[in-house]
C-alpha cells in the first residue's frame, strides 16, 4: 500500500502536500481531490464504517424486518450521497456519474451490516 | 448464543487472511504475476485516457488504435486470470475441506437469531440443516458466507491486493460487460 501512496505522491506532485493529508481533506468541506481514487477510497471506508454504525443501532434498537433493510439502503445511499454531493460538492460527473458512487463499496458494507446487525440482535435479545 | 456468533466471525477473519496469505505465497509475490499486474494497469490508464480525449468524434485510424490496445489488454488480463487460477483452485479445494469440518460441528445448531425473515430462495442456506419451520433462525453457512464477504474484500483492500478501479472497469467482471458497450 504505502508503494501506491508514493506514486500518487509523485503524480500529484506538490498539489497533493498543499492540499492536506486525506483524512484532513475527507472532513473538510468542499476540499480538492486531485486524484480520483483517492476520493473513491474515502467512500469505500466511509461506506463501511457506516454499514458497521448503522448495524450496531440497528441491533440495539432493535429494528425487524425488511423496513429495516430498506432503511438501511435509504439511510446508507441518501448519507453518502449529500456527503459527496453538499458537503465535498464534486462534480459527480468526472466519476461517470452519482449511481457510480453510489454503487461503490455498497455490497461489502451491505454484508458487513448484516453481519452485525444479527450479531448484536441474536446476542442481545435472544439467550 | 454471543460465543457462537462470535467464534463464526473469529473463524472467517482466520480464513479470510490464511487465504489471502496462501495467495501472497503462491501468486503475488512472484514476478509473473506483478509484471503482468502491472501492465495490465498501464494499459487499461493509458486505454481510458485514449478513450477520454477522443470522446465520441472517433475516425477509423484512432479506432483502430484503440481496438487493438483493448485486445492487447484483453491478452493479458487472460495471462493474469490464468496465472491466479492454479492457486485459486488449490487453496478452494482447501477451503472446501475445511468448510465441511466446520459445517460437521456446527450441524444443526442454530448459531443466530436473524431479525428478518429472509426470502425463499435464500432460506434454503439460512436454514440449512436446521430442524422446525421458524425461517429468523440462522446456520453456520449463512452467517460465515456474511461474514467472509464483507471481510475478505476489506482485507484485500487494506492489503492493497484487490484490483484497481481503471483495471476492474476496462476490463469487466463477472457482473457487468464493460462499459463501452453501453454507449
Amino acid at each position: 500500500m504505502s508503494s501506491r501512496t508514493k506514486v500518487t505522491e509523485k503524480s500529484v506532485g506538490a498539489v497533493s502536500k498543499a492540499v492536506g493529508s486525506v483524512w484532513s481533506r475527507a472532513f473538510t468541506s468542499n476540499s480538492e481531490w486531485p486524484d480520483k481514487e483517492e476520493f473513491l477510497d474515502v467512500i469505500y471506508w466511509s461506506r463501511q464504517a457506516l454499514g458497521i454504525i448503522i448495524g450496531l443501532v440497528w441491533g440495539l434498537i432493535p429494528l425487524k424486518g425488511f423496513i429495516a433493510l430498506l432503511l438501511f439502503v435509504l439511510v446508507n445511499a441518501g448519507l453518502i450521497y449529500i456527503y459527496f454531493t453538499n458537503f465535498q460538492s464534486i462534480d459527480e460527473e468526472e466519476y461517470g456519474g452519482a449511481w457510480e458512487l453510489t454503487k461503490e463499496g455498497f455490497m461489502t458494507s451491505f454484508a458487513g451490516f448484516l453481519v452485525t446487525w444479527i450479531i448484536i440482535y441474536s446476542g442481545l435479545h435472544f439467550e | 448464543m454471543w460465543a457462537d456468533t462470535l467464534l463464526i466471525l473469529f473463524i472467517s477473519i482466520c480464513t479470510a487472511l490464511l487465504g489471502e496469505g496462501l495467495t501472497w505465497l503462491m501468486v503475488y509475490r512472484t514476478e509473473k504475476y506483478q509484471k503482468l499486474k502491472a501492465e495490465v494497469e498501464r494499459q487499461s490508464k493509458r486505454l481510458e485516457k485514449r478513450k477520454e480525449a477522443h470522446g465520441d468524434s472517433l475516425d477509423k485510424q484512432h479506432k483502430k488504435k484503440i481496438e487493438r490496445e483493448e485486445e492487447k489488454l484483453k491478452n493479458n488480463n487472460r495471462d493474469l486470470s490464468l496465472v491466479k487460477m492454479k492457486s485459486m483452485f488449490a487453496i478452494g479445494f482447501a477451503f472446501t475441506a475445511l468448510l465441511s469440518m466446520f459445517n460437521s460441528i456446527f450441524d444443526g445448531r442454530v448459531v443466530a437469531r436473524l431479525p428478518f425473515v429472509p426470502i425463499s430462495w435464500i432460506q434454503g442456506l439460512s436454514h440449512r440443516n436446521l430442524p422446525g419451520e421458524d425461517y429468523t433462525e440462522c446456520s453456520f453457512i449463512f452467517l460465515y458466507i456474511l461474514c467472509t464477504m464483507s471481510i475478505r474484500q476489506n482485507i484485500q483492500k487494506m492489503l492493497g491486493f484487490a484490483p484497481s478501479r481503471t483495471a476492474s472497469k476496462q476490463s469487466g467482471s463477472i457482473f457487468g460487460p464493460p462499459p463501452q458497450q453501453f454507449k
